[in-house]
């Protein structure tokens, strides 16, 4: 049982994504990237290494500057994200990352930066960061 | 092989060709991802010329033959024309990252639609088809003009050409898969898609390829899970978008390294840029564009049908703007953001245009 948002949730979760085989092919694989997350005021930083995301950890506002890209939701909107993955064993419908950044005025995934190469990463990488939280419907998750 | 045994110690091999070696002792390590192109550029081997005498098919860091004959028709021998920084990475995670059309889409999750959904879905997987077929035609033609020496950025541009053809297949797939079929081809080989196979240059042609005309697709691609209405067109669209986001890749660090090291081909691609956004990014060529058979079958799929068309009509005005400015902040990116600056792109009056 992890407590959303936190390093040990996050942790469980990528505990999942790096010991699935299935979530290293089709269409996934190598990906390298740092990811920031914000969820409300919350921010932490995913790093994805190669075939694993080799840490999770919180950050400062200050942080962002070394993230490719973040995400953000207010609290509630990443919950509904995570209940429809909890529901279904991945994200259905409006609740794929991809199209949570089209079908929002401000968007998914910004940067600090306003490097588009850099943010271009998030469409790159796109499958890999979907089966990472696809993977949450295998933690038992309290909020 | 009898003459040999019978002629015994008259004949003594030659084993000359043992001496002809590069350079020797070479220990290429294994990094966290495998030996990888970029855990081989060591020594020598990892030296590009920046400029290649290159017309022999010799694999970089080889001994060449002396009097050998040119085999290959190699255009592109400066570096700066093909060169840049991450070739040997993209090749590597185009290698790693391929999907099969065949059995990562769930094609079982695709439900009869809606006969203007189905009419609109064929039409963009006809489209899509035409625009792909161009995608992959046009680097397997540079492909072979390329000296060796530049082996990186050379295998990136064939790992492309697979990602296009598997595009190709793909939307082929869908428009025969759900009751419809292929519609009326658009005519998008024509004009400025068509004209990226006129190119004289390899970096003009990176130009309007990689930068200009897959950046847009890449937004439709992004954009189709909007318009998708089941599993397997969102997977279609989202695996195609990496692809393609990739090859936009190779385009911006193409033109970096571009701005970094040939600055007296500034102004060229300045005129490549404005050709693009006078052309790709307003005329009949663009599928968010002007194109009545593409940008009505969006506005049919991302409002939901016929009777919504208005609705899917704003939606994709608002994608086509954020079109824009993805392709404005990936032309900053590889160098070339003055020009928005100093009043030379049209860009600024094109948002200004799509937001009325």
């Amino acid at each position: 049982m992890a407590k959303f948002p936190s390093v040990a949730w996050f942790d469980a979760v990528r505990d999942v994504y790096n010991k699935d085989d299935a979530m290293h092919g089709a269409g996934s694989g190598t990906c390298n990237c740092v990811v920031g997350v914000q969820v409300g005021r919350e921010l932490f930083q995913l790093t994805f290494e190669g075939f694993e995301c080799s840490q999770a950890e919180k950050i400062t506002r200050t942080k962002l500057d070394d993230c490719d890209f973040y995400l953000h939701m207010t609290t509630k909107d990443w919950r509904n994200m995570l209940d429809n993955i909890q529901e279904h064993g991945h994200a259905t419908d409006n609740f794929t990352l991809n199209t949570l950044d089209l079908g929002r005025v401000e968007g998914l995934s910004s940067s600090t930066h306003n490097d588009q190469y850099r943010e271009d990463l998030f469409f790159r990488y796109n499958q890999t960061l979907q089966f990472f939280f696809d993977g949450s419907s295998r933690v038992k998750t309290t909020y | 092989m009898d003459q040999q045994l019978q002629n015994g110690s008259e004949f003594e091999l030659d084993l000359g060709w043992m001496e002809k070696q590069g350079e020797w002792g070479t220990h290429a390590e294994p990094s966290k991802n495998g030996l990888t192109l970029a855990d081989i550029q060591v020594g020598s081997y990892g030296d590009a010329p920046v400029e290649s005498r290159n017309l022999s098919g010799r694999p970089r860091g080889a001994i060449s033959r002396p009097g050998s004959m040119p085999i290959g028709n190699y255009t592109v021998r400066t570096k700066s024309e093909i060169w840049l920084e991450n070739a040997s990475f993209l090749y590597e995670e185009a290698l790693q990252r391929q999907w099969s059309s065949a059995t990562d889409i769930p094609w079982d999750t695709i439900e009869p639609l809606p006969d203007d959904i189905e009419q609109a879905q064929c039409q963009m997987a006809t489209f899509l088809t035409e625009v792909e077929f161009v995608a992959g035609d046009v680097p397997s033609r540079w492909v072979s003009q390329m000296s060796p020496d530049f082996y990186e950025a050379r295998n990136v541009l064939m790992a492309q050409v697979m990602d296009e053809a598997r595009h190709m297949d793909v939307f082929r797939k869908r428009a025969l898969a759900n009751g419809g079929g292929l519609m009326r081809a658009t005519g998008a080989t024509s004009g400025f898609v068509g004209g990226i196979d006129l190119a004289r240059d390899f970096t003009e042609m990176s130009s309007r390829l990689h930068l200009s005309g897959e950046g847009a697709v890449l937004t439709i691609f992004r954009m189709g899970e909007l318009m998708a209405y089941n599993d397997a067109e969102k997977a279609i669209y989202r695996l195609c978008a990496q692809d393609e986001a990739r090859h936009v890749a190779f385009g911006v660090m193409h033109m970096r390294y571009m701005a970094a090291n040939a600055p007296e081909r500034r102004e060229e691609i300045e005129s490549y840029l404005d050709e693009a956004e006078s052309g790709m990014l307003t005329d009949a060529a663009n599928p968010a564009g002007q194109l009545n058979q593409t940008s009505e079958s969006l506005s049919i799929m991302l409002g939901g049908g016929g009777k919504y068309f208005d609705e899917g009509f704003r939606k994709l005005v608002s994608i086509r703007k954020r079109q824009l400015q993805e392709y404005q902040k990936r032309v900053t990116s590889a160098g070339f953001g003055d020009r928005f600056k100093n009043g030379r792109s049209r860009l600024g009056q094109m948002l200004e245009n799509v937001a009325n």
